[in-house]
Order: C-alpha cells, then structure tokens, then sequence
C-alpha cells in the first residue's frame, strides 16, 4: 500500500501586517491579506520530502472560509497532490477543541492515511493544540517538535522520526498511523513550481466539504462546541512613534539627541 | 499535461493583462504567468488613468471598472516654503479617474479569466527560452519550461528578461525617477468637503519647487475614494547628485506641509511604496519591439510618458497589451510568428499611434529635468510675485514691477526669464 500523508493547513492573517484598535483592543483585519500559517509550511515541505523519498500521496486540508482556497492553492503549487476544504458556516466560530474535533473527524473520513502532519503552532493564536487534540479525538500516537523523519517502515507500519528541543535531539518509533506536529523553521519550504500551479487551474484538485459530507452533531462544532471562554485581552498599548529630524554637523546633532533622550528620561544613566 | 500554449504572457499588470485578455476572448489558449501573489500585488502608480483606451479594450468598462472618481479638477502649483501658486483647470468630462492600481488590474485579470486565460501567480519567470535559430518557444521557470507559439514580455520596467535577451540594455540611474508614495485614509466625506469636490469627483494635483527638495521632479496629490495618494517623483540622477536627506523624508515633509497638510489632517497613513519609472519613455524603449515569436508590452517597451504636467503609464500599457493580443491572434491566423510579421502586426502600429507620437513629442521633459536650477528658481520667483502682489501692507506694485524685483531676488535677468519661459513652453 502507498504511503498516504495528510498536512493540516490553517489560513491565517498575516500577523506582521495586523495593526491593533488600542480603543478596543480589538485586531484591525480589514485590508490584510491572509497566509498560509508559515509554520505549517514546514510540515508541508516534510511531507513533500516523503512523496521524493517514499512515493507517498499528500492530501492537505484546511478548515476555513472559502477564501482559504488561496492558500491550498498555494500548498497544491509546492507540490502536494491534492487538498480538501473544510468549510461550512457551522462551524465558524470553533475554538481548539471544536476545530480539533472537525479536522480528526476529517481524518476519519479519509480514513487510509498513514501520517497526518501539522504544523506545531500558527502565528495567529500560538495555542499548538491542534495536532495533540487529533491525537487525543483518534487515540492515535502523537509527537511533537518533529524535525526529520529518519525511517519509515511501511512493512511493520512504524515511523521513526527525530524530535528536537533546545538541548537535545530525541529519536521515536511511532506505529503508524501517527500525528505529527513539525518543528518551526525545521524545514526550507520550497517555492512554487509553475507546473503544480498549472495543476490547480487545469486538474480540480481541491474539494470542498461541508457538514453535509461530514454529518457531524451541530452541538460539537462553531460555538457550541466550544467550551474555551476568553475572559479578558490585554496588550501592550502601541507607543506613538514621533520621528524628529535633528539638523546640524553630527557632533551637535547627536548633542542635541543626548539632551532629548535625557529629557524624556529614556537613559539608563544620569545625564 | 499539456503545457504548450498559443500564448504566454509574462506579468499581470495592465499590459499583460490587456493582451492576455484580448488573446482568449479571440479563442486563443493563453497562459498569463505573475511573480507576486495575486493580481497586481507588486504594482505602484501615482493615481490616475485615462479612460479612452481602457473603454477601446473593455467594453464594460464604464459599467464594472473599479473608478474611485473622476477628475474634476486638475491643478499645477509651484511650491516654495508655505507659498504656493496654483493653476487649477475644471471641467466635468469623465476623461481619467482614480483608483486603486492592484483593483483595476485585479479587475482586468478576472475579465481575461472569464474570457478564458489560464492565470497563475506566485511563479517568477527566470528567462525566456528561444531555440537555436533564435525564436522564441516558451519560458522557464524554476527549470521548468511551458511551451508557447508567442510570448508577451510584459514584465515592466525592471526588465531583467529582456536584459537577458539582449534586446534592451540595464537601466542607467539616469533613465529612471524614483516614486515614493503614501496612502493616507482620511474618509470619503472630508475629501468632498476639504478638496470642494461632490461624491464621485476628485483631484489630480501636481507640485514642484521645495517640495522636491529642490530636485528635478515633482509632488503628486490624488484623491481616492476616502483615501489620498500622495507622493514625490525625483530623477535618480539628481537625486544620487543633490539628495540631501532620505526620499521618504520628502514625502513626509509633502504629508506635514504647512498649506497642505489640513487636507488629510487626522488621517492615518495606510500605505507606503515606490517604484522606478523611465524618465522619458521614449529613450528606454527596447531596440525592437518584437522578435521571433516575443512581443514587449507596457513599462517594459518603456511607454511611460511624463509631460512635466501630468503622468500616463496605465492606459499606455494597457493599450499595448490590447495591441500585442491582437497582433497574437492575427499572427497565428497567418501562421507566421517570425519577427518581420510580429513587427508589422504590432511594432508598426505601436510606433504610430499616439502613444510613441506624445512620447517622441514630450521628450523636451528630458532637457528639463536636467536643469535643476528651474526647480528652484521659477516656483520661488512665481510665488515671490503672488506674494508682491497679494499680501499688500502698503503700496501695491505692477506686475512688471513685481515681477522684476522677485526675479532679481532669484538673480535671474528679466531676458533670461523670457528666453527660459520661451523654451519651457516650447519645450513642454
């Protein structure tokens, strides 16, 4: 049997972008294009290294608004085969548990997989629940920090990838299958190619599906099924940037910078 | 899978977009390749497009095009210290508007979709391929190569796949100005009332003197919907010989002017960007605009005209890459790709239509931005005379008179005004 290698995708704003609403404390997303969450990108280029070394087919998904077509565009022209698009009004709304519950339900239904990879956070809530909850909704072997996979043995259905951390490097046999989160910047992902861009517009490899394909208890998903309450936000208000020009030879005008910086008590010394 | 095409066009900005849109409704198979994500994205202007040629290409234009508003009002001031005069043109014809160049390109590139062309984004082209007679066969990307009858290069004017070629040399500082420009949101009701304009109207206004920072070059204002684009165009010649300070310096001097910046008080900056123009278009077109099987389109054929007094660029390359479809179409039906067909399809038509005739006929452009002193001299000298004129505190002088004590003030002789003024209306 083929290899089959799942890569969970989120489409997220590009935080780098995103301003804050100091009034509201709210983020300003209008106007700011959505990514691929950089991070899953590295699981995306791990799963293409098993396609090069093992024949395996990659699937990705995404649960997402329609919008999120974009981005698996763009995983599709990288070079993964196909990708499926998770997307009903239902279940907007979802906190981890809810999105966890949907995206292993997804699994399910695809059913013949041997690796699911995810990357280990997304820049946009940090939370790195995902791939752990799918394990725990499947009962399924999970490990994190993943950075090489080392040898797959689809004989004995068993994985042995490397797992680093900041003082040292771990090796694991999983059987298969297994979840995978994807270390952060473990990978190069490679750019587009204009063949596999080509792909997307002639060969249809995207589906949708909505509750209707995956007939989930409405109680489980969007906000019901999300028992996580943000209670309270806080941030760091943003400082006003003043930008003052300073004229006059250097040695003057780096005076006169001293003078201010002192002035607005930004020193750590005594002037 | 089938990778051959009748055409490939390179880059999505209004020159391929035209041409890949022209070619597929003609029932081509065409392929339109862009290096930045999505339509467009790469893309900066001043403000303002003219209308004519894009309703020639576009038959829904006036219907579906994204218009922010139509020019109303047309202004050309001489700046010097918080002294301005201003020249302000108004008439009500819908002849150029404003918008936001990524949605109109946006726009053009869903209209040569729907019309067929296959669109893909995020791939950069690294070179276009010819076989070893020279003519064009496709282009490569990441060593991959997609196979084409014709290929349109327009890929604007950082032309690095025409360099490639050889068919254009690199760009000197000296060809080129330097645009930086602002977005600043203000709200759609306070641009009616600060600019006097009603819903639906805007202004196209065009500064020189200190707003440059004395350089050769000029200051943009365009009113968007609730946003107003503003910005500074130097030549990059003066600018490595006189800068002082950053360019964006001088933009933000523009945004916190005395006399100007009540305009967009209270609005927030959204945007910042740059971009390189040819200073004349006519000096940086490629020595030939077609070759065996390859078309050049838009900015890349260097059909960018700046007359002193306004821009144009969008509309010219548009209608460039309507020109290139067509030529496409017809050179397939006769079956010859070859240069001396290309050439005639599409070189000699572009050579004689009034895009290359207004880019020959402003060349004088060229003479004067290589005088730097007029950038100083003649926006103080004009406001020297508005102010001898008009901020009277005691006895009022003639115009003669004003205006030959404030030449004095700028050391310039009254025949030297004359013989000046003589070249720069010739000139212009």
């Amino acid at each position: 049997m083929a290899l089959r290698v799942i890569v969970g995708i989120k489409w997220v704003p590009n935080t780098q972008a995103v301003r804050f609403d100091p009034k509201t404390g709210t983020l300003i997303r209008e106007g700011v294009p959505s990514i691929v969450n950089p991070h899953d990108l590295d699981a995306v280029e791990l799963a293409l290294q098993l396609k090069e070394r093992y024949g395996a087919k990659v699937t990705a998904i995404s649960m997402a608004p329609p919008s999120a077509v974009k981005g698996l565009e763009h995983v599709i022209g990288m070079g993964v085969d196909d990708a499926i698009l998770i997307s009903d009004r239902v279940f907007a709304g979802s906190d981890t548990l809810a999105t966890s519950y949907v995206i292993a339900q997804t699994l399910k239904r695809i059913g013949d997989f041997n690796l699911a990879l995810f990357g280990q956070e997304t820049i946009d809530s940090s939370t790195a629940h995902i791939p752990a909850q799918v394990a725990g909704w499947l009962e399924l072997p999970y490990i994190y920090y993943v950075d090489r996979i080392e040898d797959l043995d689809l004989e004995q259905n068993v994985v042995t990838v490397r797992r680093i951390l900041e003082d040292r490097l771990e090796w694991y046999k999983l059987k298969m299958p297994a979840i995978l989160g994807v270390a952060m910047k473990s990978q190069k992902p490679r750019p587009v190619s204009i063949y596999n861009k080509l792909r997307v517009r002639m060969e249809n490899p995207i589906k949708v599906w909505s509750n209707k394909e995956l007939g989930l208890d409405p109680r489980c998903l969007g906000l019901k099924g999300s028992p996580t309450l943000v209670t309270k936000v806080t941030w760091t208000p943003e400082v006003p940037r003043k930008k003052q020009v300073i004229e006059g030879p250097p040695g003057e005008a780096v005076k006169k910078l001293v003078e201010k910086l002192c002035g607005e008590g930004v020193l750590p010394f005594e002037c | 899978m089938e990778t051959k095409f009748d055409v490939v066009v390179v880059g999505a900005g209004p020159a391929g977009a035209s041409a890949a849109y022209t070619a597929a409704r003609h029932g081509l198979k065409v392929l339109l390749v862009e290096r930045g994500r999505g339509a467009g994205s790469k893309q900066v202007f001043g403000g303002r497009v003219y209308a004519a040629p894009l309703r020639e290409i576009y038959e829904d234009f006036d219907k579906e095009a994204p218009i922010h508003r139509w020019v109303r009002k047309e202004r050309v001031s001489l700046v010097h210290g918080d002294r301005m005069v201003t020249f302000e043109y108004e008439s009500d014809r819908t002849v150029s508007f404003t918008t936001y160049l990524t949605q109109l390109t946006s726009w053009m590139v869903e209209k040569a979709v729907s019309a067929g062309a296959i669109f893909v984004d995020e791939v950069r082209v690294d070179s276009i391929v010819r076989d070893d007679a020279g003519k064009v066969i496709g282009v490569e990307s990441g060593g991959e190569r997609v196979y084409a009858d014709i290929v349109v290069d327009a890929e604007g004017v950082n032309r690095l796949l025409l360099e490639k070629l050889g068919l254009a040399e690199k760009t000197r500082p000296s060809q080129v100005a330097l645009g930086v420009k602002e977005v600043v949101k203000v709200g759609e009701d306070k641009i009616n009332e600060r600019f006097g304009v009603a819903p639906g109207e805007g202004v196209s206004w065009v500064l020189t003197g200190d707003v440059t920072g004395n350089m050769p070059g000029g200051a943009f204002i365009y009113t968007n919907k609730d946003t107003v684009s503003i910005g500074v165009v130097v030549y990059l010649e003066s600018a490595v010989n006189m800068v002082k300070e950053p360019i964006h310096i001088l933009v933000e001097k523009l945004r916190t002017h005395p006399s100007l910046s009540r305009l967009w008080a209270d609005g927030d900056v959204m945007e910042y960007a740059a971009r390189l123009t040819p200073e004349s278009g006519y000096r940086y077109m490629p020595r030939k605009l077609a070759t065996h099987g390859l078309m050049v389109a838009g900015d890349a054929a260097g059909l960018l005209l700046n007359t002193g007094y306004t821009f144009r660029g969008v509309d010219y390359a548009a209608l460039s890459g309507y020109m290139a479809g067509n030529a496409a179409v017809k050179a397939l039906e006769e079956g010859d790709t070859g240069e001396e067909n290309l050439r005639r399809l599409y070189e000699k038509p572009l050579l004689e239509s009034f895009i290359v005739r207004d880019l020959k006929r402003h060349r004088g452009i060229e003479w004067l931005m290589s005088n730097p002193e007029f950038f100083k001299k003649y926006p103080a000298l004009a406001t020297g005379v508005a102010c001898r004129l008009f901020d009277l505190e005691g006895e009022a002088p003639t115009v003669y008179e004003a205006l030959r004590s404030s030449a004095s003030d700028q050391g310039l002789s009254l025949l030297r005004l004359v013989l000046d003024m003589f070249r720069v209306v010739r000139k212009l």
